[in-house]
């Protein structure tokens, strides 16, 4: 196909990533004096045209292309950066540029009338940017640059609206929770470079490269042994990089918070693009995950998973609700890396992207309304928290319609797009564990009960936010109610609702295994297929998930909630599990605590000893001078002082008396004549 | 008259100058300071661009560049021989990026200083005179030459530091002083002894210059510090050893290592922003430079048998220094500790004693060198403006100062080894160093990389901190009204000096071969010369 | 029977006496008075003495030598005195310590 693009996919994928960033530096020379975001704009969809014409279509399905110039050398050793297309990493900049487009148009209107709009259009340019140099990077260094990179404009989001202090305290928290990812990412790059002593993702993890596993007798390079220890730990490492990114349980606590940038931001960001680079970079280097590394994975997965849909459950703000659901598919995607089916997280990885970012995309065309309507009133309400809406639907029908979709979608609904990818998972995971089998079974199963809860959370956005009777009826008149998003808001969200559903993935509606993307990949995983899972899966699931739909509806539409709010269990979920008191009182207290414990070392001991050095000093100088003054220069000065006392009293002899003289005169007489009589 | 002596001398006939010119002038101090200092920038870019990456340098004679060598004094000393001292000047690749760093660094201190009134006169001929003892150290190839430019940075320092300092000023310069005389009067007995042990094959004299001590062969045989058949000890230790020991002392407390950092708090708290800017950004460098050069050079058997304890003091200093600037409640004081923490990365990178470890620590240098330059100008700034810098003084300063805002976020950004920034290169090819240290054998742990990689974490946690603490929320300032109204934003002249060195960071972050290209070859031939003791 | 020791120890005593009164009396003519007794003294001896020169009797040629002396220096040092008292307007040694360095 490549008669279609007249440049080279090579110069086409780095234009692809080069535009977002001129983007991002032209808005940073005019800064306020561009505020429509049409510069970004462009780049993006020129991005996206290039990326999908000349890239994804020439690349995908084709042989890889790669292309390296040395960035510099150390010792013998040459650094390179370069291109590598192949299928994965042209898929995920595709991903990456369509899912943006429409945030960008979104944003266009979202984002109106905010006085730092400028700066916005930056971060997301500068956002979209390492993102898809994230994507199709050739070194692991080159890919840890962008990584960070990718979180310092995720931290730049966050922190957008910095005058809010839980903002900036959350882009903090985020930034943290990510170096520690990335101090594994940058641990795992350490081990792999001394033990294998390059960083090319070609020579380490292509069909020929050294931790493909089948071509130990083929080929002149020696490939490394893959239950040694280091290989574990590296693989360890590498998959806490993951984690941080992609929200893992424990590091996920940063997600929910970083829901206080612009809910445009986080549809991109935090839903779509950013969070899923954990599952690329697992993609990438999957070579080099062996059995036990790969079981942890799976387990972090599985406990992300249920962790994530039980914290969904008892939220009230809509953006947290999608972020712990959020966490909770991310979960999905680890587990299929971890079961070896990476294909299947690859592909869940496209669904989520569009069905996560339209359900933002929805959350804040709501948020946008109820801002407006909240501002129109003068009420003062939490336009985010679920419990001051309700019956929505009828305001913004449209807005219903796509977050609607999108909602099936993510509860795995036939003949969405959710459905293939949810199940493709799922069933892989059966199958993993019967391979496996015993006590492996619990992953399956639990993650079947966590797609149960997930309809069950996402109905009851769906209903509180849209069924039901407006929570804020009495003061809607004719004048001020809540409206329709507008249509610059909801035609990207539409258009997201297209690619929620099937066709744009696979021609049958049913099965996984047609879909474009997991035919290309074939991921070859070590268990055996079966036709009955490949059947009762998927039914259970769906009559699961209209289950949990019903009782949502029964509970929430028709307001009969059984449970009281104060339950215990709810308070538990609702406050996320206390992950967060937890981590204040024990790593960010200690952390604190530990610096001023060691500040007060430094001071007292370090530089007390300094201090003890110099007061010793001064002493022993006191005493020395004391033995000087008193001593050394006493006796000269007591020899003075004795002649000179000596002269004195003689002296008084002196004293011109004549009868004095005679008296001493006559005294020696006596004397001597005493001294002769008594010799 | 070469490149480098001309390079080396510009500043003292500036100093010169400056004292000759009658106080009526005072106003064109300043001017001549930049114009000499830019000069000197201006033929260090060129000996930049001259200079021959493929020649390696450290104890090789024909791999220095720009050399010059001249008897400096001759006397007959009867019995014991000749007394041969020479100027000799010689750049390799060790010295190259550090002497156009610092020749950049000089320019920003003298930017920085353009407010300064107080007895102009004397402060520009000793900041002059500073800049002549910091180019010579980087330059000089003999000892004796090194040690007595070493000694003469420290006068102009002293000065700088108790006339023009704050509150405490005197304190601060005499515990300055102190410190580091004590490290260099033990260096000078080293010295001595090198000197006695070493002899010049070509006069057969005893010699002063660091090449013939860097070859085994020149050593007399039983001597002092001789290579072999050395059994000299002192108090049970081998004689090598201790001058190892005592030459890393005196630079350790330059770099500074835990636990002999307590000046460098004080020091550059209560020092002008100019001097803490020639303090962290060329000073702090002389101790790495040593270590390199000197220690490692003329010991590199002992370099290759310590470096386990060095790495180890590299990496308590890493996170001893982070811990510490968590607890910071002064912004100078903050940075201080960071630059402990900082620096510590360097000796972990030398001690790890691989290509990339060596050639990360040289990068941190140079990178540490404009970042901490830059950070401390910014503590100025504030300083300049409202006289504190207490960082709960301060909130929200992002809607104030826009422009500050930014150059500090970015400087902390850099500061903090965000990848394309220089710090990154630096930060990430240490640890990478240290790691590969076990593939090599060299004695370093993974442990102890792990625990430099925390330090990174840390650094992000303290400046993150204090980012969100005085820049962000809403406006909250000690001084209320008064001091909104003083804190305006940077002017021409202030950007003009940071955004050099911000830009720098993020060209050596994009283009690290920079430097990287320019050091290769003496790092690679640094570790040829340890290799064989390993 | 009075022996020549009796003779010694009256002089002794006389001597002793003008001793004391040249060391200790504030008066110039009462030291003067001590002096005659010293004289006197020594007078005594010599008379005491001349017992064993039965030849030439020069013991007593001596004692008559001293008492026309004495007479002329008594003479001599009344005058001085009288001549002091006239410049001093005091006879007190004490007070007459102009010569005193």
């Amino acid at each position: 196909m490549n008669e279609l693009s007249p440049i080279s996919p090579s110069v086409a994928s780095l234009l692809v990533v080069l535009l977002p960033f001129l983007a991002c530096v032209v808005q940073a020379l005019l800064g306020r004096k561009s505020i429509s975001g049409n510069i970004s704009l462009i780049a993006i969809v020129s991005s996206a045209l290039l990326s999908f014409f000349a890239v994804f279509l020439p690349v995908w399905g084709n042989s890889p292309m790669a292309e390296r110039i040395t960035w510099f050398t150390i010792g013998q050793t040459s650094f390179e950066v370069g291109l590598l297309l192949n299928n994965l990493t042209v898929l995920m900049q595709l991903i990456v540029c369509v899912v943006a487009v429409p945030v960008h148009i979104y944003s266009r209107y979202y984002m109106k009338g905010d006085s730092g709009i400028h700066r916005y259009w930056m971060y997301l340019s500068l956002f979209c940017f390492a993102m898809l140099g994230l994507s199709i990077s050739i070194n692991l260094l080159q890919l840890y640059v962008f990584w960070e990179l990718v979180g310092f404009a995720s931290y730049l989001m966050i922190g957008f609206w910095f005058t809010r202090d839980a903002a900036v305290q959350a882009n903090k928290k985020a930034f943290l929770i990510n170096r520690i990812g990335d101090l594994g990412f940058l641990i795992g790059i350490a081990l792999v470079y001394s033990h294998v002593g390059t960083l090319d993702i070609v020579a380490l993890f292509d069909q020929t490269g050294r931790f493909v596993q089948g071509l130990t007798e083929t080929g002149g390079l020696q490939v490394v042994q893959k239950d040694n220890t280091w290989v574990t730990l590296a693989g360890l490492a590498f998959f806490l990089g993951a984690m941080a990114k992609s929200a893992q349980f424990p590091l996920h606590v940063w997600l929910p918070d970083a829901m206080e940038g612009p809910t445009s931001v986080s549809s991109l960001i935090h839903a779509a693009t950013m969070v899923a680079a954990g599952v690329f970079l697992l993609c990438t280097v999957f070579p080099l995950f062996n059995a036990t590394s790969l079981l942890v994975i799976t387990a972090i997965g599985t406990i992300t998973a249920l962790s994530g849909a039980v914290f969904a459950l008892a939220q009230y703000d809509i953006k947290k609700i999608l972020a712990f659901s959020t966490i909770s598919q991310l979960g999905f995607m680890i587990v299929g890396v971890g079961i070896g089916a990476w294909d299947t997280a690859l592909f869940h990885l496209a669904t989520h992207a569009f069905f996560k970012c339209l359900l933002f995309l929805a959350a804040g065309a709501v948020i946008h309304e109820m801002a407006h309507f909240k501002a129109q009133t003068n009420l003062d309400f939490d336009p985010q928290d679920i419990r001051n809406m309700g019956g929505l639907r009828r305001y913004m029908p449209k807005t219903y319609v796509c977050m609607s979709i999108a909602a099936l979608a993510l509860a795995g609904f036939p003949l969405t797009s959710g459905y293939l990818s949810k199940d493709s998972i799922v069933v892989s995971a059966y199958e993993w564990a019967s391979t496996a089998g015993g006590f492996y079974f619990v992953i399956p199963v639990t993650l079947i009960i966590v797609s149960l809860l997930t309809a069950f959370y996402i109905g009851r956005l769906i209903f509180k936010t849209f069924f039901g009777s407006f929570a804020m009826q009495s003061s809607v008149t004719a004048h001020n109610r809540p409206h329709e998003a507008p249509a610059g808001m909801w035609w990207p969200m539409s258009v997201l609702s297209i690619c929620c559903f099937f066709p744009v993935f696979g021609l049958h509606p049913l099965a996984y295994h047609q879909t474009w993307i997991i035919q290309t990949f074939h991921a070859r995983p070590g268990f055996t297929e079966q036709e009955t899972a490949h059947l009762i899966i998927p039914i259970v699931l769906t009559v699961g998930t209209l289950l949990a739909l019903l009782l949502g509806w029964f509970w929430y539409v028709k307001n009969r909630y059984p449970i009281s709010q104060q339950n215990r269990w709810i308070r538990f979920a609702n406050r996320q599990g206390y992950l967060n008191e937890f981590n204040e009182l024990v790593f960010i207290k200690g952390t604190v605590g530990l610096s001023r414990l060691l500040y007060a070392f430094d001071r007292h001991v370090v530089d007390g000893a300094t201090k003890l050095f110099t007061w010793t000093t001064q002493q022993l100088a006191r005493l020395i001078h004391w033995f000087d003054a008193n001593i050394v220069d006493g006796i000269v000065n007591w020899i003075a002082n004795g002649t000179y006392y000596m002269g004195h009293l003689v002296r008084q002899v002196q004293n011109g008396q004549l009868q004095n003289y005679l008296g001493f005169a006559l005294t020696i007489v006596i004397l001597g004549i005493l001294y002769l009589i008594i010799k | 008259m070469g490149l480098l002596t001309i390079l080396i001398f510009l500043p003292l006939l500036a100093t010169l100058l400056i004292l000759a010119l009658p106080i009526s002038v005072r106003n064109s101090y300043k001017y001549i300071a930049l114009a000499f200092t830019l000069l000197q920038f201006a033929l260090s870019a060129y000996m930049y661009s001259n200079f021959d990456d493929s020649l390696g340098g450290i104890h090789n004679y024909e791999g220095y560049q720009y050399v010059e060598q001249l008897p400096w004094i001759r006397l007959d000393l009867g019995t014991i021989g000749i007394l041969e001292i020479d100027y000799f000047v010689g750049i390799d690749g060790v010295s190259l990026p550090l002497l156009v760093l610092s020749t950049l660094v000089m320019l920003m201190g003298i930017g920085a200083s353009w407010n300064i009134q107080k007895s102009t006169k004397g402060y520009y001929a000793l900041l002059m005179l500073l800049n002549m003892a910091v180019m010579g150290i980087f330059a000089a190839l003999d000892f004796f030459l090194f040690y007595v430019f070493y000694e003469v940075m420290l006068l102009p320092l002293y000065f700088l530091i108790g006339i023009w300092g704050g509150d405490r000023r005197e304190y601060a310069a005499i515990k300055f002083f102190i410190y580091t005389l004590l490290g260099s009067v033990l260096m000078l007995l080293v010295i001595v002894g090198l000197y006695f042990s070493v002899i010049n094959p070509t006069t057969g004299a005893h010699s002063f210059n660091m090449l013939l001590m860097m070859d085994p062969a020149n050593y007399i045989d039983g001597s002092f510090f001789g290579f072999i058949s050395n059994y000299h000890e002192l108090f049970g230790v081998p004689s090598r050893w201790i001058g190892f020991a005592v030459l890393f002392f005196a630079f350790a407390i330059k770099v500074p290592i835990v636990p002999l950092h307590t000046w460098l708090p004080d020091a550059h708290v209560e020092a002008p922003t100019p001097v803490s800017i020639i303090l962290a950004g060329i000073l702090l460098k002389i101790g790495g430079y040593g270590i390199i050069r000197v220690c490692y050079g003329i010991f590199p058997d002992i370099a290759a048998n310590s470096n386990y304890w060095l790495a180890l003091i590299g990496v308590i200093s890493i996170l001893y220094g982070a811990f510490n600037a968590l607890a910071q409640k002064d912004l100078k004081r903050m940075i201080a500790y960071s630059s402990v923490s900082h620096m510590g990365f360097v000796l972990l990178g030398i001690a790890s004693l691989t290509a990339e470890g060596l050639s990360g620590a040289m990068f941190q240098m140079i990178s540490h060198g404009f970042l901490s330059a830059a950070l401390f100008f910014l503590v100025g700034v504030l300083y300049d403006r409202v006289h504190d810098r207490y960082i709960y003084h301060f909130r929200g300063l992002a809607s104030i100062m826009p422009k500050y805002t930014a150059y500090v976020a970015l400087a902390f950004f850099a500061s903090l080894g965000l990848p394309g920034f220089s710090a990154f290169i630096g930060e990430a090819f240490v640890i990478i160093g240290a790691f590969n240290a076990e593939s090599m054998a060299t004695g370093v742990p993974r442990w102890m990389a792990i625990g430099g990689s925390i330090g990174i974490l840390l650094s992000a946690a303290y400046f993150l901190w204090t980012l969100q603490r005085m820049f962000f929320g809403k406006i909250r300032v000690k001084g209320g009204q008064a001091w909104q109204e003083a804190l305006t934003d940077l002017s021409r002249r202030e950007q003009l000096i940071l955004f050099p060195a911000l830009a720098l960071a993020l060209i050596l972050g994009i283009m690290p071969s920079l430097v990287f290209s320019k050091i290769n070859a003496s790092v690679l031939q640094l570790i040829d010369l340890i290799q064989p003791y390993l | 029977m009075i022996s020549i020791t009796h003779f010694l120890i009256v002089s002794a005593i006389i001597f002793c006496i003008g001793v004391y009164a040249i060391l200790a009396k504030r008066n110039a003519i009462m030291i003067l008075v001590g002096i005659e007794l010293m004289i006197n003294a020594s007078i005594l001896n010599f008379v005491a003495f001349a017992r064993y020169d039965s030849v030439n009797y020069g013991g007593q040629v001596f004692a008559l030598f001293a008492i026309v002396l004495a007479a002329a220096a008594v003479a001599v040092g009344l005058a001085i005195i009288l001549n002091v008292y006239r410049h001093y307007k005091t006879i007190d040694p004490k007070n007459i310590n102009e010569l005193k360095d």
